[in-house]
């Protein structure tokens, strides 16, 4: 064998390794989730679902039944996709309008402006955990209310400044002849520069959605005493079964999957654009 | 003269609408940001509790001096009636229980671990030891996270900015772990490091023939914080690898060309030419990740709850299980202080590398 033989074989071996450690622990979820309560108890643990008795292969979709008769869960689905989009939509075009001031107008305080966002992307959310817990007791709002609001601290940061990266990029000579033919600044933001934006805003749009998707701190503060409007990850951290007396890790599991599937069909789907979102968000920034 | 006055008035007109642009993201970021990080500065330095009919009084640094405060004592041996020093029974020096050594007043304080420094005994004693503890941890988490996570994704980002058939399914596969919840990953984890052989790694572990009893990786004292650092490696790593990666292919090919030509080695070309251009990438990546690691929650909260805490697991335990606002508030100041200052610490460096 020659030396680039020898590099290849290494080179996919490599491959092959990051590809089985990205993904083995969903693997492991799927197998554990297709067991049953005594299949999970099995020492040592099996790679397939196996029958105690024989050994022969006995998976089970019984933790999935259960799942989705789960009362909390599909609420708390329910309750994810009503937070997630609207804080992605609230946060799109709230975010695309100042983007719009901080990308291509010229005012006083611009830099500034400019600072206090970029700072704002990296604020910590515990920092305003007490406070903003007060806001939203004193505002006199339910708890899905409070989390959209809430959400806004990390999401609307990020879509200004990602879009204004964006709009920064457009050629200024499109506005200048708009405004030539007699277009006020805001129909040519309106009806030039936002359609043109159209594809910045699906990338910003996904990001924002898959962590507004993923927060839990404020999620599971917010719904401490709310259960009914628990998001997806509040239900899956609390996870308990209808009838189980231990943590039911099969339904847990099956549950786990079952929102992983979504994200990773949205992965696939928009991979090409959600890099590009993140690099435009942090490497450009 | 005229034409003069258009101009700035169109400038005046393009100010106004640049402000009203604005208005909507100042009014949300001040209702939820500046305001309540306001009442939790002012907070921290009052009693206040979560519904409670107390009345609300000022205490100046109290929550703050509780938080903090340490001591270090030495832990003097045992002696005997005859003034001999007190041996267990397998020889080794008996000390004094910190619990006597400790002060009790005004506050009382607990061990929070000992050492021995040329050969005398110390003990370190403080008000809050949960809290102590918990910063302590997350720093020791942050520094070994992230300094795994970019040599790990440094490797990943390499190996996939090579050319390859199914470099596109890679990548798809590298944006998974980063896209679910933490929420789910953390009990993915949690079920894979079951301290029975029940749990995979338990299980593979033994099979090799490493261990020859189950290790509790969650409930162990010295496994917890491995573990917590295998689960946030896993998870974020690709993040990282993807930044990286993008910075790779800013760099072009054609100076790997002319390295070749001039008959320097790959390693060569890697620390002189990829490191030095990749700089600026990577210093982007290592800010955001440590900020984001030096704020672990969901991770400490879901797999170890309250037997070990990161600083803002700590916090969220204040407010809700103990609903003491005030104290809350005293910890979340000092997290937003301790990551302000590694910002501040990382622009610094960083800014100063680029104008050289």
């Amino acid at each position: 064998m020659n030396k680039q033989t020898i590099n290849k074989i290494l080179f996919w071996v490599v491959i092959i390794a990051i590809f089985f450690y990205m993904l083995f622990p969903f693997y492991w979820a799927i197998n554990s989730s297709l067991k049953t309560e005594a299949q999970l108890q099995m020492t040592p643990a099996t790679f397939v679902p196996r029958d105690p008795q024989n050994g022969n292969l006995a998976p089970t979709l019984r933790n999935y039944m259960a799942v989705l008769e789960n009362e909390r869960f599909m609420k708390g689905l329910l309750n994810s996709v009503l937070v997630a989009v609207t804080t992605t939509v609230l946060a799109l075009s709230v975010g695309a309008f100042a983007a719009f001031a901080l990308g291509k107008l010229r005012f006083r305080g611009k830099s500034a402006s400019l600072y206090l966002i970029l700072a704002m992307t990296m604020f910590p959310q515990v920092a305003v955990l007490t406070g903003l817990y007060a806001v939203i007791n004193a505002l006199g709002i339910s708890a899905i209310p409070g989390m959209i609001l809430s959400y806004m601290l990390f999401t609307l940061p990020f879509t200004a400044w990602v879009l204004t990266s964006f709009f920064k990029g457009l050629p200024m000579e499109i506005m200048q002849s708009a405004q030539v033919d007699g277009a006020t600044p805001f129909q040519t933001f309106y009806m030039i520069l936002l359609p043109l934006t159209m594809p910045a805003l699906v990338t910003t749009g996904l990001l924002a959605f898959i962590s507004a998707w993923n927060e839990y701190l404020f999620a599971l503060t917010f719904t401490s005493i709310q259960p009914q409007y628990r998001t997806v990850p509040v239900a899956i951290a609390l996870f308990t079964g209808q009838i189980a007396r231990q943590e039911p890790f099969g339904e847990i599991m099956a549950a786990a999957v079952l929102v992983t599937i979504p994200l990773i069909i949205l992965v696939l789907i928009f991979q090409q654009k959600i890099v590009a979102g993140l690099t435009a968000g942090a490497v450009k920034g | 003269m005229s034409k003069q006055k258009g101009l700035s008035d169109l400038a005046k007109i393009e100010e106004r609408l640049a402000y009203w642009l604005l208005l909507p993201t100042l009014i949300i970021l001040l209702i939820i940001a500046f305001y309540p990080l306001g009442s939790v500065f002012y907070n921290s330095f009052t009693n206040k509790a979560f519904a409670s009919a107390e009345p609300v009084e000022f205490v100046g640094f109290k929550n703050y001096s509780q938080l903090l405060s340490f001591t270090i004592r030495e832990l003097p041996p045992q002696v005997d009636a005859g003034g001999q020093p007190v041996l267990d029974d397998t020889g080794k020096v008996l000390y004094t229980r910190p619990l006597d050594v400790l002060p009790r007043e005004p506050l009382r304080y607990r061990e929070l671990s000992q050492f021995s420094l040329l050969g005398r005994r110390y003990v370190v004693g403080a008000t809050d030891r949960d809290f102590l503890r918990g910063v302590w941890d997350t720093l020791i988490f942050t520094v070994i996270a992230v300094t795994l996570e970019t040599i790990i994704g440094l490797g990943i980002a390499l190996v996939v900015n090579v050319k390859f058939t199914g470099r596109g399914v890679m990548r798809a596969v590298m944006l998974v772990p980063w896209a679910i919840p933490t929420a789910v990953s953390s009990r993915m984890w949690e079920w894979m490091f079951r301290s029975t052989r029940v749990g995979f790694f338990n299980v593979v572990f033994q099979n090799l023939g490493l261990i020859q009893d189950p290790i509790p990786f969650l409930t162990s004292q010295n496994w917890q914080l491995p573990a917590m650092i295998a689960i946030d490696v896993w998870k974020t790593t690709p993040f990282m690898a993807l930044l990286l990666l993008a910075g790779l292919q800013l760099i072009p090919g054609d100076i790997y060309e002319a390295a070749d030509v001039d008959g320097a080695s790959k390693l060569r070309q890697f620390f002189s030419l990829t490191l030095p251009l990749l700089r600026p990438t990577l210093a982007v990546a290592l800010v955001f990740r440590t900020l984001d690691s030096l704020r672990v929650f969901d991770l400490f909260q879901i797999v170890l709850a309250q037997s070990r805490y990161s600083m803002a697991s700590f916090t969220y335990y204040q407010l809700t299980n103990n609903r003491a606002m005030g104290y809350s508030s005293a910890s979340s100041v000092i997290i937003f202080i301790l990551i302000f200052i590694f910002a501040v610490l990382y622009i610094k460096i960083l800014g100063g590398a680029d104008s050289e």
